[in-house]
């Protein structure tokens, strides 16, 4: 047990160094002359002087190899640089920031989680009969209608038609209602099947027959005995569902308004504002990294046959 | 009423339905057990020994629609057109249930004391404390060491010869009359199979249950029963009690069967005597002796109807063979 969390732990930190050097890499050799941009938001005229006196303040001139130590060095002690375009520290930006995206992916996660188990007991409930074939029907749709769609579409019903909820902002859970619900919808569909389709096979399984024969109901066999069975491989897919929120978080955001890491990201992009990329990246690939972790460490905590063989 | 068999089976007849086929592997059998005692069941591959014994109760996988006629009957009650609900009651309360292969029988993310412990609760309305505390007795009326450890554990961690005490502990939690073992012993390791079948055989002395024992092995049957149904074909072929059917078999299959088993005087790389020939399939009712392609002692009439199951010389012994019968009328 302490083994494999030890190594999972070392294996997560060679992740994050890699990590690292991908964002630095991507956003160094991204086109454009920063000193240029920043010389031009100033308002000052790029002259080469200026600009050469920007790269120095900036610290451009310097070997590639320092500048990589010298972002990640800071980076680990929580300083993401100053903003190219606004002059801001991008640590304190971010810190806000992430609050918002925080409170969006896990109440997303949260619905995704308690629609898909829905939809997929309903389905394995009554195999191949009417909440089956729905559960199924709204599973392909769900996963078939692109999250900008989704997210315009409950904007017009809930609050164009009928006006029950904010159609942007961030202010108090009623105005998180309809992003929690825009991004949880493509997980949700996803994880259905996940659900739908182990609960299925995990019926299949010869203790079932045990199971039955002990003179256990329908309903009491699913959860006691199938449910434990599919949590291991939920709690997988439910990890990778939530990574790949971050860059539903990237659409989602903009669209309510919302001030998170995704919305901030976009817009550094958007300016060539490369310490805020690189610190939106570095952010979204340690949580995902870290997500990794949480749910190895779910599933060792779930299935005891893999716990057996770490101890 | 003392008198009247635990289970009484009679004149059974399944169909099963899939998506692609019809069989018969249960066709017109009949037998009983009375409490305390304990029946074998015997019959190659395919026979239809689980069918006969599962469909009944219910216990037939999803995917296939079975079909009962004729009559079971569990303490006088006919469990043939009881609705489901009804025989679910019954399972794990008044029948208790071994399987084949412990290595699978078991949930694999559940403690085995919860696997226990809720038949308790399910059947003997306990609280899950007095559950937990009568996991712990059965652990040990099963012949477990150290019993409250094990109750914790998750059955990857045990052998297959304590598994199949883990499953024969649940089949006991409801405390059930009658209990039926599907093979239990041929999925585990040769020496492990004695202590099982006598495991088995002592508590259902000691709770004075009817058992059913399903097997391959006549060592198992020589040893564990009482009395013996021999199934060839979906149709029984010869019962009785085993002393007398072991000793002298008259029925030409239950013959092969034993003259199958090796003996102590065969020399080393002695071929196998089994019947020669393959049993039949189970699509088609078989309108003569289901034996007749390989039965060495068929005359031409054992085509025409099927035999039934009759008394022979000895009044104890039922066979289905005109021929072996009439032998006995002429002799
Ligand atoms: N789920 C099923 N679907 C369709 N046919 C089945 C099913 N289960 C059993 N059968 C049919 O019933 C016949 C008898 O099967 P059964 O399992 O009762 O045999 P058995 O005597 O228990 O054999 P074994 O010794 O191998 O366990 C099989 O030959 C098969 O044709
Ligand atoms: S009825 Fe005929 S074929 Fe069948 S066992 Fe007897 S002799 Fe053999
Ligand atoms: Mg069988």
């Amino acid at each position: 047990m302490i083994h494999f969390i030890s190594k999972r732990l070392k294996h997560s930190l060679v992740l994050l160094f890699m990590a690292s050097v991908v964002c630095f890499t991507l956003v160094v050799s991204a086109p454009g002359n920063v000193a240029v941009l920043i010389a031009e938001l100033r308002g000052a005229v790029a002259t080469p002087g200026y600009v050469e006196q920007v790269e120095e303040e900036i610290g451009l001139n310097k070997p590639l190899l320092m500048r990589y130590v010298d972002w990640l060095g800071d980076a680990v002690r929580g300083d993401f640089g100053i903003s190219y375009r606004t002059g801001q520290d991008v640590s304190a930006d971010l810190a806000n920031r992430m609050l918002v995206t925080g409170i969006l992916i896990a109440g997303s996660a949260v619905i995704a989680t308690l629609i898909s188990l829905a939809l997929g007991f309903l389905g394995a409930f009554w195999p191949y009969k009417l909440p089956d074939r729905v559960s199924r029907g709204l599973a392909l749709l769900g996963a078939s209608t692109p999250t900008f769609f989704v997210g315009a579409l409950m904007i017009y019903a809930f609050s164009v038609t009928f006006q029950l909820l904010p159609s942007f902002g961030f202010d108090g859970p009623k105005s998180w209602i309809l992003p929690w619900l825009t991004i949880a919808v493509l997980p949700a569909a996803v994880l259905s099947r996940v659900v739908r389709v182990g609960l299925e096979e995990a019926m299949t399984s010869p203790f079932v027959l045990t199971a039955k024969s002990k003179g256990l109901g329908r309903t009491a066999i699913l959860f006691r005995e199938a449910l434990p069975n599919i949590t291991p491989i939920f709690i997988n897919a439910l990890g990778t569902q939530v990574g790949l929120m971050t860059a539903t978080a990237i659409i989602v955001e903009p669209l309510f308004a919302w001030q998170g890491v995704g919305d901030y990201f976009l817009a550094g992009v958007r300016f060539r504002d490369f310490m805020v990329v690189q610190a939106c990246l570095l952010i979204f690939l340690t949580f995902f990294i870290v997500v990794n972790l949480i749910v190895d460490l779910a599933v060792l905590l779930t299935d005891p046959r893999i716990r057996r063989q770490w101890s | 009423m003392h008198d009247q068999p635990l289970l009484d089976v009679s004149n059974l007849t399944v169909n099963l339905l899939t998506a692609k086929s019809a069989v018969r592997p249960v066709d017109g059998v009949s037998y009983s057990v009375r409490q305390g005692e304990c029946l074998a069941i015997v019959g190659e591959s395919g026979s239809g020994k689980t069918v006969m014994n599962f469909a009944p109760l219910g216990l037939m996988p999803t995917g296939v629609t079975t079909m009962l006629s004729g009559s079971v009957k569990l303490e006088g009650r006919e469990l043939i057109g009881l609705p489901e609900a009804e025989i679910q009651k019954l399972r794990g309360k008044s029948v208790g249930f071994i399987f084949q292969d412990p290595m699978s029988a078991l949930n694999p993310v559940r403690r085995i004391g919860r696997q226990i412990a809720e038949m308790a609760e399910l059947h003997l309305n306990m609280t899950s404390k007095a559950a937990e505390a009568r996991a712990l007795e059965l652990v040990k009326l099963v012949g477990i060491s150290d019993p409250a450890a094990r109750l914790r554990q998750y059955p990857h961690e045990l052998s297959g010869g304590l598994r199949q005490r883990i499953v024969i502990a649940i089949a006991l939690a409801g405390e059930p009359k009658l209990l039926i073992a599907d093979e239990p012993t041929t999925a585990l390791d040769v020496t492990v199979q004695a202590q099982i079948l006598r495991l088995l055989k002592d508590v259902q002395r000691r709770l004075n249950m009817a058992m059913v024992l399903i097997t391959h092995d006549m060592g198992v049957v020589a040893g564990a029963a009482d009395n013996i149904v021999v199934m060839y074909a979906a149709r029984a072929a010869e019962c009785g009690p085993v002393d007398k059917v072991l000793v002298s078999p008259r029925h030409p299959y239950t013959r092969g069967l034993i003259n199958a088993i090796p003996r102590r005087e065969d020399p080393i790389g002695l071929e196998f005597r089994g019947l020669p020939g393959i049993p039949p399939t189970l699509g088609a009712p078989i309108k003569g002796c289901a034996l007749a392609p390989r039965c060495e002692l068929a005359v031409p009439a054992c085509g025409n109807s099927r035999p039934p199951l009759v008394r022979s010389d000895d009044s104890a012994v039922l066979v289905a063979c005109p021929v072996v019968n009439q032998g006995k009328a002429a002799a």
